[in-house]
């Protein structure tokens, strides 16, 4: 690895005027589960390497507000899949926490930074996108908020302008009863990196939401307010019409060794079943 | 004895050591001014060499040397087991992905990799590259070998190395009632010890050091002798305990480039390859089989015809030999009266291929039981039927001219049926299957041992096998405490130093409880003559009055133990009694392999499981393993090898392969898009379980392990695979993405 | 900001302070720097788990961490895990008497891996064991060992 410098701000506000004035030569290091492999690999060669972990605004890492629970930037897997709340309100969330990685990986690994990667494969961004987070960010203009459609771009790429950092992602905690259900293909059940991640929802008002990635550039949020996919006894053909729709904009990638674009298609249809009907069993329980 | 002798679960010698961290694995042992080395390789295949720019990676602070194929004696010398055919640095051209093409050595591992990526290598790719058996036997296709490396040799201009022909009766003549005929793939993999492979030398007086994570410490000693035309004696081999071997540390590598570094700097260097480099540098033979099998109406098997094509690379490190010793079982264990073997060896723009677990066998394995089972079902036998009925019985000679059947082998058949319910009804949706494997042990061995009963009645054992972690060490030390009644706690066995531990062939073929566990017993032995003489003297008794027994010494009116026997027959200057022991299997030049078979590793694999109609993934439910061992030294690392190998079997069958590109590129170097089974992919319910009649050639009995229980773990998920779903799929691995394009095409 | 950090850390329960370069991984820096070579190095991507430490209470694989990242911390090794009079911790003995370590390249890693976990569940269940053991490759595949020797450890600390 090359060197480079290494800065420990202990505000925000540091960290933006490191930012800021390093632009692209500086990375911000979270759990570093991405960044320090990138930096091995001479992917990524910092002149400057911005630690977020000794900023004290960024604790406690999970608060709760009655409307929204916020969720800190320095945040780990480990600390969201073990939270009462996050598992009261967000399951579908914690259980994509607890597939990123090994233990080892989650205890380092920061959601935020599993979002601002920008990795395709992500896990946490379907559930992210069911459940309407939004990006805190903070910047050289001062702060401000985006939902997390708009924030996830492409591969690599986040909507972060020069001299800005995400402080946290918030979550509005439902007010009404919701079944979600997360899941995802891999070619084995020890740790391995997604060749689906699928999290699907049912709302009030027969209102189901399914989010999918790793099968094109970003995950993708599909909403069905039709009623059929959320009605347990709607007939299959019917559901069937309609998944076909939502996963009309999936574009697996040609030259992926991890699954062939077929497979992948093909699996989304069989786990976005699946997740289906979890999600419409736990808002049966729900409501 | 039981507690500590034979058949005791002992714990592990050198197991304090593996479980504080103690144990100095070849990366944790530090020489003073030690020089780090790194490889310059290519991102490519096959490329000429046009020239190697050293300059800019010369200012790297730190640089002491940039060893390319001119710094070397010219021609550049080269090397093998078998061959000598692997230059120590690629040699004007490139012949597979990741070959070294030139090393930096530097004070620090960073100056080291920032200056091999500033090594500037021109070179050209190369059109045309050989990647699979097609590419090889296509009349057009470049030669990977120059015929001048095996000069005289009838198969030098083909890109075949060697074409073997065994088998016996006459197939052609034979009549069945029903003949199948398939070809299985089997794919390339790699061994992936999680020690990833390392090499030391130093400048040693008028000699070198080397120090390797090798399984045979003394061919790489009598390699490195003829490179640098040094006396053995002047060749200090230091092979500390691999971590992890499974075939892919037996042949000496890149030891003799480091040696190299190590004389013209003058100052010890090492090198650790990365576990991508590792990918670089061993696999397993891939290998397409084509099988003949010709059955008469009741089961009766009438002939096998193989064709096996195993895809070698670019040098054959030991391949030649993992063709013919898996091609020459290929009819198993089966008494057949019409075998014909075509093996072929194919070179190929590929990382050499080398010993691996099973050598070879795996790959015939999977095609010949998957075969049979084709024949059963369309005969409509029972699948474990039809290998009872063909089973050959023990003595019986099912390989004419070797050696017959050394194990009833039926009872690790029925064992296997009986504890996977192999007649109990199947739930809906699950399949079942059970498959055969057999690879013979050694066909020549020799090991010499040394065992010191030292003055104060604790012992030494002296043998050359590496403890890669078959738990060699314990099983020696447990045969010393049997037969020198001295409890396990006093042993200590010394080994991985060619100047003080005696010869040993090598490590490998399940082979070392057999010949060196036979050497260490007769050490052993010697010590016990050696006793008997001194006793005799000292106390004036005709040495037939004597007897050694369980660690306690009777003469006529007196009882001592082994230790004061010794200490009143040292007398007061002390001393000790060195006891020396061999084991030779010679060479026999008329059998096909040189010798025959030193015993059978014999096993039985049944698999219970269930796929997933939706996405195709298999879930092993239950994985039986019934192994035929003669004796089991320690049941404890029986049952650790066992389903080691077992888990290992399993790897292959459902996910590991390389991957390439068009460019024989690897695309799945490393641990992300490789993958092997973790403690989450394990079966539901794993079960070993071995048959002990104690007709083993090894001390107590004992026939060699280790290999068996992942020989037939392919065909036997297959056949489950087949049963659960009606599909054949008949090329690994079985990955959930396999097995659902095999649903969707019947679909 | 600098290139090198002095930093203080509790290292197998022994405060030290020592000079770090801010590339250097903690693996670099345990093995090569302090010597404690009984953590080990085999994939470099996290994936392996040969690396683990015990940080602050967690496994991590600290071939993933600069070593900058644990001023201040309480970092657990191999080295560590053995009692104070130098006698084998339980689990260290489970993993003797279940035969768990076959080459033992993994172990240490397995060991932070398994003590970290019953650390924080005392008695786990077997599929636990293998969930939270599953970024530990062990390619000798001692799995089945080695989730026993936890549950023994596990049973052991009841009586
Ligand atoms: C072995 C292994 C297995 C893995 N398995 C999975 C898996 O199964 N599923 C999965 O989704 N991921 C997986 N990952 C990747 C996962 O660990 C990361 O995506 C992780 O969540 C990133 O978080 P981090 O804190 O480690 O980020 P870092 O590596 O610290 O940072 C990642 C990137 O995000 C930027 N960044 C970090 N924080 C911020 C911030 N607050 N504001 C702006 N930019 C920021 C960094 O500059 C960097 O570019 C795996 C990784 C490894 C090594
Ligand atoms: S070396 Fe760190 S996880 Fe493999
Ligand atoms: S004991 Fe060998 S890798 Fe685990």
């Amino acid at each position: 690895m090359k060197t480079f410098e290494y800065a420990r701000p202990s505000t925000v506000a540091e960290a933006v005027a490191l930012l800021e004035q390093h632009g692209p030569d500086a990375e911000l290091l979270a759990g570093g589960t991405d960044l320090v492999i990138e930096m091995r690999n001479a992917w990524k060669v910092p002149k400057v390497v911005i630690d977020l972990k000794r900023i004290d605004e960024l604790r406690p890492a999970i608060r709760e507000n009655g409307q929204w629970i916020s969720i800190s930037s320095t945040t780990v897997m480990t600390d969201i899949a073990e939270d009462a709340r996050i598992q009261k309100y967000f399951p579908a969330l914690v259980e994509s926490a607890v597939v990123v990685g090994s233990v080892q990986i989650r205890a380092r690994a920061t959601l935020a930074g599993n979002i601002c990667n920008g990795s395709p494969a992500a896990d946490t961004a379907p559930p992210l996108l069911i459940y309407r987070a939004v990006v805190a960010i903070a910047g050289p203009a001062g702060r401000h908020k985006i939902p997390i459609d708009d924030f996830i771009v492409g591969p690599g790429k986040v909507a972060l302008g020069r001299g800005e950092l995400v402080t946290g992602i918030e979550l509005p905690i439902p007010r009404q009863p919701i079944g979600a259900a997360y899941t995802r293909l891999t070619r084995r059940r020890g740790t391995d990196l997604a060749s689906i991640t699928l999290c699907c929802s049912v709302e009030e008002g027969g209102v189901a939401r399914i989010a999918y990635g790793s099968v094109g550039p970003r995950a993708v949020l599909v909403e069905d307010s039709s009623g059929v996919l959320a009605d347990p006894g709607a007939p299959d053909e019917r559901k069937s019409e309609i998944l076909d729709e939502v996963f009309a904009d999936a574009s697996p990638s040609l030259r992926s060794m991890r699954a062939s674009p077929d497979y992948r298609r093909a699996m989304l249809r069989v786990l976005g079943a699946r997740a289906l009907q979890t999600a419409i069993d736990r808002f049966g329980d729900a409501s | 004895m039981k507690a500590d002798g034979i058949g005791a679960a002992a714990h592990r010698l050198g197991g304090i050591g593996r479980v504080t961290g103690h144990q100095q694995y070849l990366a944790d042992i530090r020489l003073a001014d030690m020089l780090h080395v790194k490889l310059v390789k290519l991102d490519c295949a096959r490329a000429r060499i046009v020239s190697v720019d050293k300059s800019a990676a010369e200012q790297v602070p730190g640089v002491r040397l940039i060893m390319t194929a001119d710094d070397l004696p010219q021609p550049v010398p080269r090397f093998g087991p078998q061959f000598q055919d692997r230059p120590i640095l690629a040699d004007g051209e490139t012949k597979y992905h990741g070959e070294p093409v030139a090393a930096v050595a530097a004070d620090t591992k960073e100056a080291a990799e920032e200056a091999a990526r500033l090594v500037v290598v021109e070179h050209e790719v190369l059109e045309g590259g050989v990647f699979s058996v097609a590419d090889a036997l296509d009349p057009g296709a470049p030669l990977v070998q120059d015929p001048s490396i095996r000069a005289d040799d009838q198969w030098a201009r083909t890109n075949i190395l060697r074409e073997h022909r065994f088998g016996w009766g006459d197939v052609d003549a034979q009549e069945a009632d029903l003949v199948i005929e398939n070809l299985y793939e089997f794919p390339m993999v790699t061994h992936f010890a999680i020690e990833p492979h390392g090499f030391m030398a130093a400048p040693d007086g008028e000699g070198i050091a080397v120090w390797s994570t090798i399984q045979h410490p003394y061919l790489l000693q009598k390699t490195i002798g003829k490179l640098l035309k040094l006396p053995l004696s002047k060749v200090r081999v230091f092979a500390p305990d691999p971590g992890g071997g499974f075939g892919g540390k037996q042949n000496p590598k890149l030891e003799p480039l480091v040696a190299y570094i190590a004389l013209h700097t003058g100052r010890p260097a090492r090198l650790v390859l990365t576990l991508e480099e590792t990918f670089q540098a061993v696999r397993r033979a891939s290998a397409e089989v084509t099988v003949r099998t010709g059955l008469n109406s009741d089961g009766t098997l009438v002939f096998e015809d193989f064709e096996c094509n195993f895809l070698i690379g670019a040098y054959v490190d030991i391949a030649d030999r993992v063709v013919t010793k898996g091609s020459y079982l290929a009819a198993g264990p089966y008494r057949v009266p019409a075998v014909r073997i075509v093996a072929r060896g194919i070179l190929s723009h590929t990382t050499p291929s080398t010993a691996f677990r099973g050598f070879g066998i795996p790959q015939v394995t999977w095609a010949r039981e998957s075969n049979l089972d084709e024949g059963a079902r369309a005969l409509g036998i029972d699948r474990l039927e039809i290998r009872l009925h063909n089973l050959a019985e023990k003595g019986e000679e099912f390989v004419p001219g070797d050696t017959p059947a050394d194990g009833h082998w039926v009872q690790s058949v029925q064992r296997a049926a009986e504890l996977i319910g192999w007649d109990q009804p199947l739930a809906p949706g699950r399949g079942r299957g059970i498959a055969l494997g057999l690879k013979s042990g050694p066909t020549t061995g020799l090991s010499y041992s040394t065992v010191r009963l030292l003055a104060d009645g604790s012992v030494l054992v002296f043998s050359g096998t590496s403890d890669m972690g078959q738990g060699a060490r314990t099983v020696f030390a447990q045969i010393a405490s049997q037969e020198l009644g001295v409890p396990l706690d006093r042993i200590s066995v010394v080994m991985g130093d060619s100047s003080v531990v005696p010869y040993d062939q090598q490590t490998s073929a399940s082979r070392s409880s057999v010949l060196m566990g036979t050497a260490v017993f007769n050490a052993c032995l010697d010590i016990r003559n050696k006793l008997t003489a001194l006793i005799a003297a000292r106390f004036e008794v005709p040495e037939s009055d004597i007897s050694i027994e369980g660690g306690v010494v009777r003469i006529p009116d007196v009882e001592m133990t082994i230790t004061e026997a010794l200490q009143a027959g040292l007398g007061p200057l002390g001393g000790e009694l060195v006891g020396n022991g061999e084991m030779r299997k010679d060479k026999d030049p008329s059998h096909p392999l040189g010798g025959s078979a030193a015993f059978f590793e014999f096993n039985t694999t049944a698999i219970e499981l269930e796929v997933d109609p939706g996405t195709g993934e298999i879930t092993i439910l239950r994985h039986i393993t019934v192994g035929d061992v003669g004796t089991a030294l320690n049941p404890l690392q029986v049952a650790g090898q066992d389903e080691g190998a077992a888990i290992m079997g399993l790897g292959h069958t459902l996910m590991e392969h390389y991957i390439f590109d068009e460019d024989g590129r690897i695309r799945n170097l490393g641990a992300i898009d490789y993958r092997i089974p973790t403690s989450m992919d394990l079966p539901l319910q794993m079960r070993s379980d071995s048959i002990e009649n104690a007709d083993g050639p090894g001390p107590y009995g004992v026939k060699g392990i280790s290999e068996g229980a992942l020989l037939a773990v392919s065909p036997a998920v297959g056949s489950a695979v087949t049963e659960a779903t009606g599909l054949i799929i008949r090329d690994l691995p079985l990955t959930p993405q396999r097995v659902w394009e095999a649903m969707t095409e019947r679909a | 900001m600098s290139e090198s950090l002095i930093i203080e850390a509790t290292i197998n329960g022994f405060r030290r302070s020592f000079e770090v370069a801010v590339h250097h991984t903690l693996l670099d820096v345990l093995r090569d720097q302090l010597g404690l070579t009984g953590t080990k190095e085999c994939c470099v991507v996290g994936e392996c788990g040969a690396c683990s430490v015990i940080v602050d209470g967690r496994p991590m694989n600290s071939c993933l961490m600069l070593a900058v990242e644990v001023d201040g911390a309480e970092v657990t090794t191999v080295e560590g895990l053995a009692l104070g009079d130098g006698h084998l911790s339980p689990l260290q003995g489970a993993f003797l008497d279940a035969g768990a370590a076959q080459c033992g390249f993994c172990i240490p890693g397995q060991l932070i891996a398994a003590q970290a976990l019953l650390d924080r569940i005392p008695h786990p269940t077997i599929d636990e064991i293998h969930e939270a053991m599953a970024g530990n490759l062990c390619r000798c595949a001692g799995y089945e060992q080695i989730a026993k020797a936890v549950q023994a450890a596990a049973e052991a600390a009841n009586s």
